[in-house]
């Protein structure tokens, strides 16, 4: 029998409009709104500071906005909503598994809060073990783990009572990159199982690898919201093309200026050709064609991109990372 | 399982695993009454009375003879070697008998004794009981020197005295067995009074000390992931008590039953007992609460557990036993839940006592625990907050 209804293939998993949270004089969190459909990852890409953990908090029903409101699927979050907690799996921040127990303990106990019985319990515990690679080491008290294995389990502590939304608050930090890439992994896997994720981070390269659409945070307020591309063309950024090789390039420089989105073209020396373009992947191609038929034999190419790193820059006039 | 017995259940195993528990919470507490039983249990069940000179003489022997009777333990001994015992504690009461005095007592005049006692409480009590004997046989004799001299020989006087104790039934002796402490103590095995402090004692240090898994939970960050789970904060805050609850009443019926086989310990009716327990481990559970709430580090925590946990339970006569307390102290004493839980066991193990006789201490544990535990479930809770 089936214990959890089905999750809503429509609709939104998220709805939280209009947070504002203060701690004294100070405005943690400015007038956040955002959604989150089944099967997206959304991302809140923020500094140190920026509130992303005390819109987490919100979230997750720990403790009240001041005003504004959170829904999951269409139930009102707050401290004593347990129907909408009930579908939400945080992992926290901060390490939240007990040291002196093992990682099934600790699976275990979090299990039977989430409301998971026996049978149940007993295979989502043995299954998010394997997925995680903590199977071998399931019995062994968890302050004898290295720093990923804890964070691998505090992942799957949240996870394992298949929750509709997930919410990991900077799961990756201190992580080896070997470890960092499985938990990727395994969150972009929930999510093309449907899972809605919340998926907070300072590194903008996890938001760009696993956001469908990303939030930029800075000092409590969104200031900008889109897919990457989206966030991009804000800057007004243009890609750059690095083209090297041999052959006729004055020729090929005169022929790619005429190709339509290509702005500049500068170079033609050893260094090759540097094109400066509105957006570089789709005229990659006829680039190439262009350079080959004026008499360029190109050797390499190399493409860059404005990244989200600009975009903070460009909207805040400070790096992401201090 | 609900979630609250989930909590409850995962307190009380994680203070079983702590291997810093092992030592402190099973192993000290059976030494402690095992020493303490050895040391002093032995004085405080009977009187020790030692006899020196006067080897074989009447007065000797009627003394020892009486002194036994009257459920005292009576040896002989060289006077300085009695002189050492009385000033190691180890020996209540000495008796010097000299020559004149057993002369003096065969002739039917009256004897002199010196009598040496230890100064603390327990001699005095020891003292009051060796009088009691004393007088008895000194009444004794003067009863068979005065019949002698109405015309009857020893022997006859001897006999008639024999009956008139028959007929009469020693009267004497309950009469002369008045010191409250020493009646108080009657009966009571060797480990039984220290088993009863050590018990009250150690449950409420391991609760307190134990109040540190508070400190630790919130440290540890679990607090948010468990407020995210469906279950109410009130249900969580239910949930710790509950294990702190767990933890105290583990700590005690270990202690009740490792005492009970290892020592014979006699803990009387186990119904009332178990009410007791219950109702002072509500009590330790909420003080635990109280602690683990308002402090944030766990050194603190643990020196206050200790410290308080000691100084009530001293107060509460836990070290030195309630019924040697001078009166200013007796009342601070009754400040204490320790106090109000040793009435209440000295009343089930040593008068038999019922439901009745206990439900005022046993109302006065149960009211205190309410209270505690309204105010510790209430910080708790935010101290719960705070760890967001
Ligand atoms: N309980 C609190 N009391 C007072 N101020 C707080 C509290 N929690 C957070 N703040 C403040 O609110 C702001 C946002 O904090 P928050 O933890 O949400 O940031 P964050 O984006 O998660 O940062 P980080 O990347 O360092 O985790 C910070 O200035 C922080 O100091
Ligand atoms: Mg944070």
């Amino acid at each position: 029998m089936e214990r959890e209804p089905a999750p809503p293939l429509t609709g939104t998993a998220l709805t939280a409009r209009n947070l504002v949270k203060r701690f004294g004089d100070l405005t943690a969190v400015d007038d956040v709104s955002f959604q989150i459909r089944p099967g997206e990852t959304y991302g809140l890409l923020g500094p140190n500071g920026a509130g992303k953990t005390t819109i987490i908090s919100m979230v997750a029903g720990l403790f009240p906005p001041d005003s504004g409101s959170v829904d999951v699927t269409d139930i009102r979050m707050g401290p004593s909503s347990l129907g909408a907690k009930r579908h939400i799996g945080l992992v926290p921040q901060e390490l939240a598994i007990y040291p002196d127990l093992t990682a099934e303990e600790n699976l275990n106990f979090f299990g039977r809060l989430q409301g998971l019985r026996r049978k149940d319990l007993k295979s989502r515990v043995a299954l998010v073990l394997d997925l995680l690679g903590l199977g071998e080491r399931a019995r062994e008290q968890t302050k004898k783990y290295s720093g990923g294995m804890k964070r691998r389990l505090n992942i799957g502590v949240g996870l394992l009572h298949r929750p509709l939304l997930l919410i990991l608050d900077e799961p990756t930090v201190g992580v080896d990159p070997q470890s960092r890439n499985s938990i990727l992994e395994a969150v972009a896997q929930l999510s093309t199982e449907g899972t809605a994720v919340l998926y907070t981070t300072h590194y903008m390269e996890e938001a760009e690898r696993l956001c469908d659409r990303i939030a930029i945070l800075d000092q409590g307020k969104v200031q900008a919201e889109g897919t990457r591309d989206e966030l991009i063309t804000l800057t007004g950024g243009v890609d750059r093309i690095n083209l090297i090789g041999t052959g006729r390039m004055v020729a090929a420089a005169e022929s790619l200026r005429t190709v339509p989105g290509v702005q500049q073209v500068s170079g033609g020396g050893l260094s090759g050709l540097t094109l400066t373009v509105t957006d570089g992947p789709a005229l990659l191609a006829s680039i190439i064609t262009n350079a080959a038929t004026a008499g360029m034999a190109v050797t390499s190419v190399e493409l860059t991109r404005p990244d989200l790193e600009s975009v903070f820059l460009h909207l805040t006039g400070k790096a992401l990372r201090d | 399982m609900s979630p609250v017995a989930a909590i409850a259940g995962l307190e009380v195993r994680r203070f079983l695993r702590d291997r810093s528990n092992i030592f402190f919470v099973f192993i000290f507490p059976l030494l402690l009454i095992l020493l303490l039983g050895s040391q002093f249990g032995s004085s405080a069940a009977s009187t020790r009375v030692a006899i020196a000179g006067g080897a074989g003489t009447t007065l000797e022997k009627a003394l020892a003879e009486q002194l036994t009777s009257d459920r005292l333990q009576v040896y002989s001994g060289s006077p300085q070697a009695i002189r050492e015992e009385i000033s190691r504690g180890r020996t209540d009461v000495g008796l010097f008998i000299s020559e004149q005095a057993a002369q003096a007592f065969d002739d039917g005049v009256q004897a002199h004794m010196e009598v040496l006692t230890a100064s603390q409480a327990s001699g005095q009590a020891a003292l009051q009981k060796v009088r009691a004997s004393v007088q008895i046989v000194s009444s004794r004799q003067s009863q068979l020197s005065a019949l002698m001299k109405a015309g009857l020989t020893g022997d006859a006087a001897r006999a008639a005295l024999e009956r008139s104790k028959e007929q009469v039934h020693a009267p004497t002796i309950d009469l002369v067995d008045t010191g409250d402490v020493s009646q108080e103590f009657r009966g009571l095995g060797q480990f039984d009074l220290g088993a009863t402090q050590q018990l009250l004692l150690f449950i409420f240090l391991s609760s307190l000390t134990g109040a540190v898994a508070l400190i630790q939970a919130r440290r540890l960050g679990v607090v948010s992931r468990t407020l995210a789970a469906p279950l109410s904060a009130r249900q969580a805050v239910s949930g710790l008590a509950l294990g702190r609850f767990g933890i105290a009443v583990v700590q005690g019926i270990y202690i009740l039953i490792g005492t009970a086989l290892l020592f014979g310990v006699d803990w009387g009716n186990l119904w009332l007992t178990a009410l007791v327990l219950a109702a002072f481990s509500a009590v330790a559970a909420a003080a635990a609460m109280v602690i683990g709430s308002l402090l944030d580090h766990d050194g603190a925590a643990t020196g206050l557990g200790i410290g308080a946990g000691l100084v009530l339970a001293g107060l509460g006569g836990c070290m030195v036993p309630p019924e040697f307390f001078p009166e200013p102290l007796n009342t601070i004493s009754s400040l204490t839940p320790h106090r109000w839980a040793y009435e209440a066991l000295a009343d089930i193990q040593r008068h038999d006592g019922t439901l009745a006789d206990i439900m005022p201490s046993v109302g006065v544990l149960v009211a205190l625990a309410v209270v505690l535990l309204a105010v510790g479930a209430r910080i708790l809770l935010r101290s719960l907050g705070r760890a967001l």
